[in-house]
């Protein structure tokens, strides 16, 4: 800054300087014109008067008529002609001397060889250049030692704020994922950077509670499939074995592996919904053709089991979103619906955008329908049908990855609502 | 069929060439990109079936390479990746298909077959699908048998057409599930058996040959009797 304004302070003088220097010279043109118009009427005695009288009265010019030869023969300059050149015409410098400043003078050739001069001294017009140069730079010195002030104090409480912002981080990472970082309440950026931090935070926790969940319900309820198989197999090899018996132990084997495989997959798709990576992904979704699609591929099903499918779909709608996961939460509550629902099974698509399945079946008890939409969470009376018991768990967090919710109320039998967005 | 089999673990190598071999086709084995590159754009093949998660450059890699080069043979990807984002990624980068590990062989070998270059009768231009008496007009929307028109609703119809288009080839249910409908997971209800049967009940009447018929263990096929 002050640098700035010393090269703001040097250009300033510069033009203080010639705007001054201009002026003098249009003072010293206005007497010299004085000068030259009694001249020409009192001729060259009569301006050697003129001249005189005016140095007797010692004006603010300094004024001087040599003679051809150079002599001087009105009016005076001090320090002599040193440095007056007869030849002299218009405008010019002279440097100062012992006995005087430097001068700005102009000089006028008058007929037979005279000359006259007039000077003005150049002291008072350095000096006030010099005035206006030098304010600026003063001035920004001065804001500079004042800004360097403020910043210090600035950086200082940035630092704190840094500081609390690592410990913070600290904290997280050494294992506690619900730290959170407060705000100032002063809204400024390093509180909206704050927010944006705090929702970093509320991300990895979100990522490490979905993966804990996953590797949790691996351990817990895949283990028994598996440990069936195993005993199974173990079984066969302890008895003599017949081709005939191996095949379809071996079948059976290959069944319940595929079954496991088949919640694992589920698990994965449910974590990763639940873990919001998802939303990156997100692409306008036609919803109302996604859901007709359903309807038209499920109708048949329905019927197949002696059920109806009565769809009711608001044409129209769409939101950003994950189609394959949508198509999925769908055909998983129709999967239900048809597999646990009574005879008439009632498909809405409404404004909001919510999907609606309702059925006239038995329905779901009022105290058993969080433990439903839970993974592997199923109702005693439906444990011996088909299914990972994963399908209501992978519709919640279809819902949850796109900003709405899934409920279970109470309707002709059960009805499901799928709100989205 | 010259088949390319770019997989760096020995024992699904081992397993997939032998299948396929005893299917009658020959296969090629490159145990990492590099080789695999290097014989793909060496050879001409049918159909490339390569590991996605492979030392050196990986399969997605290698596919990009091979389609830069021009080279437009089929490839399937097979991974233990099995997220739709991931298939979709194999896709966008030039496979044809994508297959989750583990996978039922006869899943491996349905998908190799409807890869390999269409046979010269229905190429995807064509607006008429034909197979014996069987003839599907995809602009007119009419399909007919000998001379009785059949009435399809709108699932039906994606579903012949597709198993037209892969005359006499055996097509798995997640096939169907996956190109039909779109489904990137297996319903719990059999929506793929239900929907055949009633394309079967309006195709095959009693006393016509029958053309749509279930391959036990593995799954359907339309064909000419």
């Amino acid at each position: 800054m002050l640098v700035l304004s010393l090269l703001g302070s040097g250009w300033g003088w510069l033009r203080a300087e010639a705007a001054l220097r201009q002026q003098l010279d249009l003072v010293i043109a206005g007497e010299a014109e004085g000068f030259l118009r009694d001249y020409e009427e009192f001729g060259l005695r009569g301006l050697a008067a003129t001249v005189d009288a005016y140095a007797r009265r010692r004006g603010p010019l300094l004024v001087v008529l040599l003679a051809p030869d150079g002599r001087a023969v009105a009016g005076r300059l001090p320090g002599g002609q040193g440095g007056a050149q007869p030849e002299l015409r218009g405008f010019a410098v002279m440097p100062a001397t012992a006995e005087r400043p430097a001068l700005r003078v102009l000089g006028a050739r008058l007929a037979g060889g005279a000359t006259l001069m007039v000077a003005a001294d150049l002291t008072p017009v350095d000096r006030a250049a010099s005035a206006l140069a030098w304010t600026p730079p003063i001035a920004g010195g001065a804001a500079a030692v004042v800004a360097l002030l403020l910043g210090f104090a600035a950086a200082a409480r940035m630092e704190r704020r840094l500081a609390a912002a690592s410990d913070a981080a600290r904290e997280v990472i050494g294992g506690d994922l619900t730290r959170r970082l407060p705000l100032s309440g002063r809204n400024d950026e390093f509180d909206r950077l704050t927010e944006t931090f705090n929702a970093l935070l509320g991300r990895i926790e979100a990522l490490m509670v979905a993966q804990r969940q996953v590797t949790d319900d691996i351990a817990h309820d895949l283990r028994s499939p598996l440990s069936r198989l195993r005993q199974a197999l173990e079984g066969a090899l302890a008895r003599p074995r017949e081709a005939a018996d191996d095949n379809e132990m071996l079948e059976r084997a290959l069944a319940e592996l595929d079954a496991v495989l088949a919640s694992f997959a589920a698990l994965l798709r449910i974590a990763r919904a639940e873990s919001g990576v998802l939303q990156q992904g997100f692409v306008p979704v036609d919803l109302s053709a996604l859901v007709a699609d359903c309807a038209e591929i499920m109708g048949p099903v329905a019927e197949e089991s002696g059920r109806a499918l009565h769809p009711d779909i608001a044409p129209g709608l769409s939101l950003p979103g994950d189609a394959a996961l949508l198509r999925q939460a769908v055909v998983n509550l129709l999967d239900n619906a048809v597999l646990h629902g009574g005879r008439h099974i009632m498909l809405r698509l409404l404004p909001g955008p919510v999907i609606e399945v309702e059925d006239d079946g038995p329905g779901v008890p009022a105290d058993q329908r969080a433990a439903v939409m839970r993974r592997f969470g199923r109702l005693d009376r439906s444990r011996a049908t088909p299914g990972t018991g994963l399908g209501l768990a992978l519709v919640a967090a279809a819902a949850q990855a796109h900003g709405g919710k899934l409920s279970l109320e109470d309707g002709a039998g059960l009805l499901v609502r799928l709100r989205l967005g | 069929m010259r088949i390319l089999l770019i997989e760096d673990d020995a024992t699904t190598a081992a397993y997939v060439a032998k299948g396929l071999r005893e299917e009658g086709h020959v296969v090629d084995h490159a145990a990492n990109g590099r080789d695999g590159l290097f014989l793909a754009l060496g050879e001409p093949f049918d159909v490339i079936v390569t590991d996605r998660m492979l030392p050196g450059p990986d399969g997605l890699s290698i596919i990009r390479a091979l389609r830069l080069a021009n080279i437009t043979t089929p490839i399937l990807v097979l991974t233990a990746l099995g997220e739709v984002e991931k298939r979709v990624e194999g896709l966008e980068a030039g496979a044809d298909d994508y297959l989750a590990k583990p996978f039922a062989f006869a899943e491996l070998r349905a998908r190799i077959r409807a890869l390999a270059r269409r046979p010269a009768g229905a190429s995807a231009e064509q607006s008429v699908l034909t197979m014996g008496d069987l003839r599907m007009d995809l602009l007119g929307r009419v399909v007919t048998r000998g001379a009785r028109k059949i009435e399809l609703l709108p699932t039906e119809w994606r579903l012949l057409e597709y198993l037209m288009r892969h005359p006499g080839q055996v097509i798995t249910r997640t096939m169907l599930l996956e190109k039909v409908w779109d489904f990137s997971f297996d319903p719990t209800t059999n929506v793929v058996d239900v929907h055949v049967s009633r394309l079967r009940r309006k195709l095959d009447l009693p006393g016509e040959a029958p053309m749509l018929r279930t391959v036990r263990g593995a799954g359907y096929a339309l064909g000419v009797p």
